[in-house]
Parts: C-alpha cells; structure tokens; sequence
C-alpha cells in the first residue's frame, strides 16, 4: 500500500451534510437514462415508446461502436422518449412494473473470473450493455473495448462535497466488490490501482486481492481519479488508462457472481436546502421526485444530479443521470445587498477561500446559486494555483485553450486534465471564470484531432 | 436605503436597449454593481462560488491605501509648516495636506474617469473595478505640487497607453499608475524627476534624500545625510515618513502595514515582495563591497538606507505586485521580485541620469514578466515532454 498525500485543494465546508445512515425509499416508479449525457456518442435507439423492457434489456447502441450498448436499468415499459432539438434522443423513460423481469447471462465464479480471457470477460459486459460503466483518460470517455489499457483505476474516496461516503456505500459488500476489481484486472495487463481515502475505516477496502491500493490523504480533489492517476501513473501521449465508478464495480462484480444488471445503488441527497439530507437505497437513473418530497426546505430551489461542483442542473420531476450518485440541493438567490462590497463578512454572510472578508469557516456554510460577481478578465491571484494539485500550470494551458493552440494544449499537459479536476479553480476565481468548461472546450479539439 | 434601489430601478429603462442613454449602458452598470452586489446566478459548472470577486480585490487595495492618504495628508502640512516656522495641529495640517491632495484627486477621477467610460462605451464593455485602484494609487505618487493640467494628461495618458488601448484590466503589459508617473517623469522632468522636493509653499525646494549622495563623489552617503539640516534625512526619520517627497509614499511604517494586510488577504503575492528585498539587500550589499574601489558615493549606501528611501517600498507594495502586470508563476515571481529590487539600487547608484530607480526597475520588469514566465513554463514543458520520453 502506498500513501499519496495531497496538500492542494480545498473541502468546501457547506452545509447540508448527508447523514451515514442508509435510508431505504420506497421504489422509484420510474428511471431514465440520457443518451446526451455520454460524450462523443451517436446513439441509435433499440426500442421504440411501448416496448416491454427487462432490466439489461439494450435501450440503445452507439453507432460509432455498434458492441457499444446501454441496458436498462428498470424492467417495464419505455413510456416517453425525450427529443430535443434536431431530434437528438435527450432521455428514455422507462416505467417499472411491480414484477421486474431481469436479462440472466452466465455465472462466473471468482476462480474462473480469474482465468476469463479478456475477451470473454468483455463480451459479458458488453452483453449486459454495461460497457458505458468502464471510462478512460484521457477525455473521460466511454472506453474502446478494443483498446489495451496500460492501467485500470478506481477511486474509492469521493471528496467533492456532499457526495456518497463510499464506506456506507460499499459496507458489507466486500465479496461483490473484489468480484468486480478480479473482472477489472483482466481486463488490462497492467495493475489495478484502488485509491482509498486515509480515514476510511471499512474493511472492504482493507486487503483488495488483485489490486493495488493507495491510501490517499487532502483535501477535494484528492478523490478525484485524475487527480490519483497523475500522482500515481501519469498520462502520456498513446497512454490509455481506463477508470470505473467505485460502486460501479460492485455492479461489475455481480454481473458475474449473480448473472444479472443490479440496478441499485447507494446515493446521497444533499444540500443546504435539503432538511434531511441523507444516503439513500435507490437505483441507477431514478426519478428524483420521490426522493427529495419529504426533504426539501423552502422553494425556489435549484436541483442538481451530481455534486454541487461538477452536476448538471435538474429539476424535480427529473432523473438522475448515469454516472452521478447525488442529488444536490441548492436555494435559489437573486437577492442585491447594497453596498456589500465594502461589508466585512462573517462566516455566516461570507465565504471564502482568502481572507478577504471576516470570516473564519468555523461552521458549514449555506451556499446558494449567486455568482457573488460578474464575470472579468482573468487577474491572476493564484487562486487556481492554489487549489490544482497538479504539476500543470493552469494559467497558460487556459491561455493555449483559448488561443487553440494545439501543440501547446498538449505540451502543457491538458491529456492528463478532466473538466472535473478544475471545477475547485472555477469556484475560487475572483474573476468568476467557468475554467472546466474551457478544459473540456480543449479535451474536445484535441479529441476530434485523434 | 431602499430609495437608492428604487431610483436606479427607475433609471434604469433610459438606459436600457433602445432607452435614450442607451450607449451609456456602463455607467449606469457601474453606479449600480459597485452600490448593489450582483444578482447574477451560476449558469453550470460549479453551481456555487467563492464570495470574493474582482470587485472586493480591488477595494481592499483602495483600503489598504487609505492610511497613507491620511498621513500624506497630514505630512504635507507638516512640512509646509516646518518650512514657514509655524507650529500646528495635526488636524490642521490634515486639512492643510487635504487642500492640496483633494484636487489632484479630483483631476486625476475625472481624466481617467472620461477615458474609461469613453473606451466602455465605444469598446461596449463593462467599466472595470480596476480603475478604482489605478485611481487610488496616482495621487500617491505624485508630488503635492504637481500641476493639476500635468496630473490630467499624465493620467489620459497612462489610462489610455497603460490599459485601454490593450482591452482594458487583465490584459495590460504595464502597471497603469506608473505608466502615469513616467509620463510625467520623461515629459516633465522639472516637477518629478527624484532629484528634487517640493513643499507647497512657493519656491521653496531641497534635494531628495536620495540625490544628496548622488551629486558628491568620494564621500561617505549615510555621513552626507546627516549633514543635511534642510531636512531631517535620518534613518528613523524617513521610516516613519516626515520628509517631504511624493504624497503617499513617506511614511514606510504605514506601507508595510498595508502590504500584511493584503498579503493576509490574500490579493498580494509575498513572493514578489520578499524577492525583490532580497534582490535590493543584496545588491546593496554587493555594491557597499565595490565601494571602496570606486568615487560614486552612492555605492556606500547601505541596504538599510536603500530600504527607506525613495518610493522603494511603495512600489515593491502596491505596484510590483499588480497580478495582472507580474509573473503568473510563483517561481516567476521570485525572478521577477529580485530583479526589480536589483535594478532598483543599480539604477539609485550606478545611472547618472537618475537618482530614483524604483518606478522604472518595475516598468522594465513588467516587460520582462512574460518572458520569465515563458521560460518558467518551458521548464514544465520539458520535465514532461522528458517523462513522455522515459517510461
């Protein structure tokens, strides 16, 4: 085991905390999946509004790699497909019948996992149309299944804000998630890196067979799988590394123990405006209403699937997207204060990152949605710096994405960076830069340049 | 203060697309975002942000340099006083100091006030903020005697040269405020140029500190000081700032006040301010060592002296670590630190033409600041191209 300690970063003290109980909801009565939502895709759909579905029955393929297949995460009937403009397929609903039906494939016990070529062990996933769980650097991308990744990497700390305490999560799942790191390691010739947070205390993640394990310390993004990949097996051009969610893997896992698509996964719901904020039993692309009814404060609210720094806005008659495992809540403020650029600032009306304003972080903060400042040209105050735990400089990548210089953006080390990496850098700007959606502006030119 | 909202409410309609002010857009944008914080929400991305934005960046510099507005003002009657042979209150030479700074305020407002509101109109961009602080900064270092017509054009000046003409804030290559003062300096040289002081009482004028061992040769700089009766030119004296010279940088005590103040807050680099007292110490010390094998007195100067005298300190403070005009790089801004205070003592004793080196040691690093970064960058470039190598 090895310790990877980061000092960069910052662990953004708001409030709405979800509690490390698991709460079991009663069954979401739908689920939805958005084809939008995976990046460099062409979806062609499989089904049409009014099919029967099982659950891992394939929804839809990826024309660009027709194996490329997506099943459903409920079984039922698909009710509504969403267009949007130019008739991109936005979301697929599905609506869940009393007695699910489930896709059965073969049983694998670990000792034949283990001696599972990597080709069978694909096709099981594909099969199960659960291939899009397996992502790789750089881009951050649903992964070529005929790509020889050099290493396959699984964070098993979640640092962003208000996002699933893995230890709750993955708590007496340790069979399944050691199936599911056994099915990762045949998939690559290299290792299989599990990064686990220093305070973690499951024995999950205790001795991991077939596995390396880094015990990671700091603050967000510490968590993040970029983050761990460029302090433990950096990118470089040519290099493929592949990274699956760490809940994903326990799914992995059951797919071949049990045969089946295991929709159910552990999320969080979160927020200062969220009055009970909580882990939750629910499943993969649930419908948010049920989850959030009893829960919220007051309204107007902002509903965010994914965490508060990387999420995409959602509203309550809403889905969860696929990789995300929260739901954020966040109060809607419109409100002016008149001459608040001259007020001191408590830790109650005020936070920061500098010292700018009087307030010392001593307890959680309630976020809201105001920008807090208009948008400017870029005043290099090192707020960025400060918060990257990277060996790349920000400031002139930044420059080079927006210049479009592709040699620089590369030479710079933009294959090594995620839009995910920066959201910490957006939130500290004084300048209130959106600095992720420039890197993904940058990962996207590099991308269509192969 | 719901009246104030309810009028810019009002106003607003004027001034909005196809009301009869439309193109004055900015300026009421700019009344209305400095006396209100915005209402803007984030749009993605990150849906929360820090509190701080530019607009409290650049008020804490304003009020990191009130102090020395007080003192300045305080200091000018002082001297005007000790000149005439009067005893005063402090309060009355504050008022007396006031009468002299309010105007070159005022002028200095209006001039770069036009020019930006000109360039946000035309370019149809917001006003920025950072005006706030370029305006804050010019009276200070201005002597009180500057001529208000000198401070107006020097101001156009370096509003126009020093920022719009390169799109505003955050894309400027030299610091505003001193591209104001060097105007003045090359332009007119009479009012400005370090060599000599003016107290604000007609015709009355003494030599800098820093000229008095730059017009003798062979002579001891520390020993020439304290000869000085015009003025008292002791060390302790000029830290706590009671010499005549430019309005706001006298008084050391208070500067380095106000730079803890923003590096605690965050907006001021220390590492340019620590390279560049490293770069002055130890050039200081270099050319203390070449003295003895030269006639410029200015070489005995010691690090100490250099420290207090001139507008060293003020510029290392306020100007040298302006982030948009400096290094990007923390390991450039230790470059760019030392080499301001380096060419700050070689331009105090070894250039002839001028007896003070601050300003221009800065303005010359603010060209060199891409270049170091440039390099610095080059070096991340190769450790990496390196590592793509090796594996």
């Amino acid at each position: 085991m090895s310790q990877i300690n980061i000092k960069k970063g910052h662990d953004i003290q708001i409030a709405g905390v979800p509690k490390k109980e698991l709460e079991i909801p009663e069954r979401t009565q739908t689920v939805a999946i958005h084809p939008t939502e995976f990046r460099y895709v062409k979806p062609k759909l499989l089904v049409k509004e009014g099919d029967n579905v099982k659950i891992g029955t394939p929804l839809f393929f990826d024309k660009h790699h027709p194996d490329i297949k997506w099943g459903s995460p409920g079984g039922g009937k698909v009710t509504t497909i969403h267009y949007g403009p130019r008739r991109v397929i936005e979301k697929i609903i599905i609506e869940i019948d009393k007695n699910e039906e489930t896709i059965q494939l073969p049983v694998l016990e670990i000792t034949q996992i283990l001696e599972s070529s990597k080709e069978k062990i694909t096709e099981q996933i594909l099969n199960a149309g659960l291939w899009p769980m397996i992502r790789q650097r750089p881009f951050n991308k649903i992964a070529d299944p005929a790509a020889k990744p050099s290493a396959v990497f699984v964070s098993c700390y979640n640092s962003a804000p208000l996002t699933v305490d893995l230890d709750v999560a993955l708590d007496n799942k340790r069979s399944a998630f050691n199936a599911g790191i056994a099915v990762l390691s045949r998939l690559t010739n290299g290792d299989v890196h599990v990064g686990v947070s220093e305070q973690s205390i499951s024995d999950t993640f205790m001795d991991i067979p077939h596995a390396k394990i880094h015990s990671i310390s700091g603050p967000h993004p510490a968590g993040n799988v970029g983050i761990q990949i460029h302090h433990i097996d950096p990118l470089k051009p040519g290099k493929i590394i592949w990274t699956v969610e760490a809940q994903h893997v326990v799914t992995l896992g059951r797919l071949f123990l049990e045969g089946v698509f295991d929709p159910s996964i552990v999320m969080t719901i979160g927020g200062p405006a969220v009055n009970k904020p909580t882990h939750l039993k629910t499943r993969i692309g649930t419908a948010i209403q049920p989850l959030i009814s009893d829960k919220l404060n007051n309204v107007p609210n902002r509903i965010i699937s994914g965490d508060v720094l990387t999420g995409k806005t959602n509203d309550k008659d809403g889905h969860v997207y696929f990789y995300h495992s929260s739901i954020s809540v966040l109060p809607e403020s419109d409100k002016r204060e008149f001459l608040s650029m001259l007020k001191l600032g408590s830790g109650k009306s005020r936070y920061s990152l500098t010292n700018a304003f009087s307030s010392f972080r001593r307890s959680l903060f309630p976020f809201n949605t105001n920008k807090n400042g208009e948008e400017r040209a870029m005043v290099p105050l090192n707020s960025w710096e400060n918060v990257l735990p990277m060996d790349i400089f920000p400031n002139p990548l930044f420059r080079a994405i927006l210049a479009n210089d592709i040699e620089e953006m590369e030479q710079l080390g933009l294959l090594e960076c995620d839009e995910e990496d920066f959201a910490l850098c957006s939130f500290a700007d004084a300048s209130k830069i959106d600095v992720g959606a420039v890197i993904r502006q940058g990962l996207d030119v590099l991308e269509a340049e192969g | 203060m719901k009246f104030i909202r309810t009028i810019l409410d009002k106003v607003e309609p004027i001034f909005d697309k196809g009301g009869f002010l439309e193109k004055f857009h900015p300026v009421y944008d700019a009344t209305d975002s400095i006396l209100y914080s915005t209402n803007e929400k984030t749009e993605s991305g990150p849906h929360i942000r820090d509190s701080i934005d530019n607009k409290r960046v650049m008020i804490l510099v304003v009020i990191a340099l009130i102090p020395l507005y007080i003192f300045g003002a305080i200091n000018i009657g002082y001297q005007a006083a000790r000149v005439s042979g009067i005893e005063r209150a402090v309060l009355e030479n504050f008022w007396v100091g006031m009468g002299s700074i309010f105007p070159i305020l005022i002028t200095a407002f209006f001039a770069g006030g036009f020019w930006e509101v000109l360039f946000a109109v035309v370019r149809k961009h917001p006003i920025n903020e950072g005006f706030l602080v370029t305006w804050a900064l010019i009276p200070l270092i201005m002597p009180p005697t500057i001529p208000l017509w000198q401070v107006a054009v020097a101001t156009s000046f370096g509003v126009v040269i020093g920022k719009e003409i390169f799109g505003g804030v955050g894309m400027n290559i030299f610091n505003p405020a001193l591209v104001t003062r060097a105007f003045i300096f090359f332009a007119y040289p009479g009012q400005i140029s370090g060599e000599k002081v003016w107290v604000n009482i007609d015709g009355i004028s003494g030599a800098t500190a820093l000229s008095v061992p730059a017009a003798v040769e062979h002579g001891n700089a520390v020993e020439l000081l304290s000869n000085i009766t015009q003025f008292d030119y002791s060390w302790s004296n000029m830290f706590w700032g009671y010499i005549p010279g430019s309005i706001g940088e006298t008084n050391k005590f208070l500067i380095i006040l106000g730079a803890l103040f923003l590096i605690y807050t965050g907006i001021v680099n220390w590492r340019v301010i620590v390279g560049a007292l490293t770069g002055l110490i130890a050039t200081a010390m270099l050319t203390n060592f070449m003295a003895s094998y030269s006639s410029n007195t200015m070489l005995t100067l010691p690090a100490h002296y250099h420290l207090v005298m001139g507008g060293f300190l003020f510029g290392i403070a306020f100007m040298a670590t302006e982030p948009v005009t400096g290094t990007h790089t923390d390991k450039g801004r230790w470059i760019y630190g030392f080499m301001i205070g380096l060419m700050t003592v070689i331009i105090r004793s070894i250039n002839p033409a001028y007896p003070e080196g601050t300003m221009l040691a800065i303005l010359l690093m603010n060209a060199f600041a891409p270049l170091i970064d440039y390099y610095v960058v080059q070096g991340n470039i190769k450790r990496r191209l390196k590592r793509y190598a090796t594996e």
